[in-house]
């Protein structure tokens, strides 16, 4: 039993991971734009099929393939704010609606390029960290859970110690002073939906040889996300992590000990919870929706 | 006369801060009552008190005996307390007379099904003629069919107490009517105001600058950092030593 | 005598659309027709302000009652599709009380939740809901004569005049509500929520009014497909369709009565006609995004700002007639 909850802890982990790096873009991108980025889910998708493409099929090295993977999801995020996030920044739904067209053309670029049939992909490595004979951590999953830790700690350095950083956050609290300031706002939010788009994308490669790779895998990306920032409190970055685990340790465990089915329920459950008793979510202060 | 609207011990605390502290004072029927004071004296939250828009912390406000502190705006509304905002705060993509409209919403209260099936045509008969009636009174009626966020500023105000007055309300609450206004424009509106007050609406009325409402007033109530400060006549206002030293005070810590 | 004209020609279009068109092609008309109730139920919702995102599952809501009451009770089948949207107008009255303490981002949020929350169950409890696979055999509407018609419900031309009746007369009663003071009363709600409720509106039992009368007219859009295709299951109502629905009232435009109508109408006949016939199956959601994009950068106030533009050119010169008529 013990170990059976070691093992389940040590899952939750892994999926803590890449929820968080997934979700921690998403609430970057809300911050300093106002819009929901319904295509976020479809940003990871594109950085799993990044991976099919250059390691599965061209044989590039994996790590290779991880880094230009996300390098190519961070310019389709630039690509986003440029086509659709600038011209219809006073135009918040209409922004969620943009996201949504262009989730419908990744995913159908996916479709033709790919196939709608999955993915699997050849395994990086079947290395295994053995703590005691029944709970082990496959290496590949430590990967991810190193992506987290290297990248969400490189954001906050970022953001808390750089210039570019305090431009990021003074214009995600408050665009117009920033502006006053002279802090450029198309600037800033080309450079949170850069690393908002990246870290989906990084997320989405590192993943990508341990789930099956398909062209609709970004909806229960983006459902599990959207959870994650509203527990989390929208514009919460930390909030978003602290989320992130909580989400992955309850949905993990109630998977593992019922179904995956009431692992949704009880998450979904949880956020309207949330937002029921504290609509700005767990620790937010979220003066921009 | 009865006592129509008391405020009892009225205290409102925003975490630490006490913005209105045990205030006390009656409004009497058919009267024009103003309560002033200087900047953050506590009067719009008594105000928001009185409206239904805030809770008070403590105390009660009593229309004719009932207590009705607590309520929600709509319900303090149904009970005959209308109030109208600061700024314009209209309904701006709304046409005047559709805003005047809204106003009719508790005299001639819709039904849904009756509306479907078409047996309303009475009520909306009624509700109409009341929403140019109310705008007639402000003389507003030429611009029925524009959009209210077109309106003059001057207009727009007029406007708010239209959608106000058409509910035929027993007391209207007018906070800070004059601001914005010139000297023209004020003149008018006072000039409606007494005309209220002819028709036997009770008017309370929260202003910041003293003079605009010293010709206006039957009662005034003055507070300052809170507490009831001094209350009586025009003239007896004017002349309290207490209320000279709040407002001069008031304007030494802001000069 | 004009709207006579109008009325009578629209009639006999409407009731010969039909014989042009492929077998295929009247299927989609007859799912045309039950989207235009649904997207004009949604409509009303947003007169309120507020946009959920669970209303396709509230579609489903009144399907799946309306297939449990026929197939569980034995009751007739018009019956149970107006019982259908009743239990979704009634749910919506349930849910309105965690949902109304949120508004705007959270709402539109919450309402997802609530809507994957009901999908879920769904797809959990086998009893009474199938589980991933549905409800399958729901009783198709029986048929029945009129005189001048015999209605053969496994004919789509004979689904598509059934419906329409009914959702024509649903959009009569909806058209009604808008222009009723229950309607200006949504739009003050709106506008200016604290000023409508300063002037005794209830802003609470108007937001829950709109929502109830938006969700049983989804309920009966969801009766009306449940008994069409036969089967219900939870991924009929997912997120991808409530996001057709999103598009066709944006792209569209919500100022208007017709403007999300005129949405789904034209998206709907250029996905599953227009791009159909040009042979672009694997490319139709890629066409259809990039029109949604188009249409929201260069369209911002939607189709029906171009009906407008239209006709008030046509109207301008001559304002007298547009006093006259």
């Amino acid at each position: 039993m013990v170990e059976l909850l070691a093992q389940t802890g040590l899952n939750a982990v892994y999926a803590a991971s890449y929820i968080s790096l997934v979700a921690v873009g998403l609430v970057l991108i809300f911050g300093v734009m106002g819009v929901v980025n319904f295509a976020h889910g479809e940003l990871f998708m594109a950085g799993a099929y990044a991976v099919v493409a250059l390691y599965a099929d061209m044989h590039v090295p994996f790590f290779v393939a991880v880094a230009i993977g996300m390098a190519f999801v961070g310019l389709l995020g630039l690509l986003m704010e440029w086509a659709l996030f600038r011209p219809l920044k006073d135009n918040p739904l209409g922004g969620l609606v943009a996201s949504i067209g262009f989730l419908m053309i990744l995913q159908s670029l996916a479709v033709m390029g790919f196939g709608v049939r999955m993915e699997h992909i050849p395994p990086v490595t079947q290395e295994v960290v053995r703590f005691t004979d029944k709970v082990g951590l496959p290496v590949a999953r430590l990967y991810v859970i190193v992506a987290a830790v290297v990248f969400l700690t490189a954001l906050w350095y970022f953001l808390k110690r750089t210039r570019f950083g305090w431009a990021l956050r003074a214009s995600a609290q408050d665009p117009e002073a920033a502006a006053l300031q002279g802090i450029s706002i198309t600037q800033t939010a080309r450079i949170a939906m850069f690393i908002g788009a990246a870290l989906a994308g990084v997320a989405g490669a590192l993943t990508a040889p341990l789930v099956s790779v398909n062209p609709h895998m970004g909806h229960s990306v983006i459902v599990t996300a959207f959870i994650v920032i509203i527990v989390g409190g929208v514009g919460s970055l930390e909030g978003a992590i602290l989320a992130s685990v909580a989400y992955a340790f309850v949905h993990t465990f109630v998977t593992t000990f019922w179904d995956g089915v009431l692992a949704d329920i009880v998450g979904l459950s949880l956020m309207l919870i949330v937002l029921i008793v504290k609509p700005t979510g767990l620790f937010g202060s979220a003066d921009r929706a | 006369m009865t006592d129509f609207l008391e405020v009892r011990n009225l205290t409102m605390r925003f975490g630490g801060l006490t913005a209105v502290d045990s205030l006390s004072f009656k409004v009497e029927h058919g009267s024009i009552h103003g309560l002033i004071g200087p900047n953050g004296a506590g009067k719009t939250t008594t105000f928001n008190m009185i409206s239904g828009f805030y809770t008070p912390t403590e105390g009660q406000i009593l229309l004719r005996g009932e207590d009705i502190s607590g309520l929600k705006m709509h319900e303090v509304a149904r009970r005959g307390v209308v109030r109208t905002f600061q700024h314009s705060t209209l309904f701006a993509e709304l046409t005047v007379l559709e805003n005047a409209l809204v106003g009719t919403h508790m005299p001639f209260r819709p039904n849904i099904f009756a509306a479907i099936i078409g047996w309303d045509k009475e009520d909306r008969r009624g509700a109409e003629a009341r929403a140019r009636e109310a705008l007639d009174f402000f003389g507003l009626l030429h611009l029925a069919e524009e959009r209210a966020g077109d309106l003059s500023h001057g207009h727009q105000r007029a406007l708010g107490m239209a959608v106000a007055y058409a509910s035929h309300p027993d007391v209207i609450l007018l906070d800070e009517p004059f601001t914005g206004m010139n000297p023209e424009e004020t003149k008018h509106m006072m000039g409606l105001m007494r005309r209220l007050k002819e028709d036997g609406i009770t008017i309370l009325l929260v202003e910041h600058d003293m003079q605009a409402i010293m010709g206006l007033c039957d009662t005034i109530t003055c507070m300052s950092f809170g507490k009831f400060l001094a209350e009586g006549g025009p003239t007896e206002i004017r002349n309290h030593p207490a209320v000279i030293e709040a407002y001069l005070g008031g304007a030494r810590h802001v000069a | 005598m004009r709207n006579l004209l109008i009325f009578v020609l629209g009639s006999v279009a409407l009731i010969a659309l039909p014989y042009g068109l492929s077998f295929s092609q009247q299927e989609i008309l007859v799912f045309l027709v039950i989207n235009i109730l649904l997207v004009t139920s949604y409509r009303l919702m947003t007169l309120t302000g507020e946009w959920s995102l669970g209303h396709v599952v509230i579609m489903g809501v009144g399907a799946y009652a309306s297939a449990l009451y026929t197939k569980e009770l034995g009751i007739y089948v018009p019956v149970s599709m107006i019982l259908g949207g009743v239990t979704a107008a009634l749910l919506a009255v349930l849910l309105s009380f965690p949902l109304f303490r949120m508004k705007g981002f959270y709402f539109l949020i919450g309402s997802f939740a609530a809507g994957e929350i009901i999908r879920l169950i769904w797809k959990r409890f086998r009893e009474p809901f199938g589980g991933v696979r549905g409800i399958s055999g729901i009783d198709p509407m029986p048929d029945f004569s009129i005189g001048i018609y015999q209605f053969d419900f496994f004919e789509p031309v004979s689904y598509y005049y059934f419906a329409g009746v009914i959702v024509i007369a649903s959009l009569w009663v909806l058209w009604r509500i808008e222009k009723s003071p229950v309607g200006l009363t949504f739009h003050a709600v709106h506008w200016q929520d604290k000023l409508a409720q300063a002037s005794g509106v209830n802003l609470r039992a108007y937001r829950t009014l709109a929502f109830a009368i938006a969700s049983g007219f989804a309920g009966l859009a969801g009766a009306l497909q449940a008994h069409y295709v036969g089967t219900v299951n939870p991924n009929s109502f997912d997120i991808e369709v409530m996001v057709f629905v999103l598009t066709w009232a944006i792209v569209g435009g919500t100022a208007t009565f017709y403007g999300p109508i005129l949405g789904c109408i034209v998206l709907t006949v250029l996905n599953e006609i227009v791009l159909r016939e040009m042979g672009l199956e694997q490319a139709r959601p890629l066409i259809y995004g990039a029109i949604m994009i188009l249409s929201i950068l260069f369209l911002p106030d939607g189709l029906e700002s171009l009906v407008q533009k239209v006709t008030r050119r046509r109207s301008a010169p001559k304002p007298e007639e547009k006093a006259a008529t």
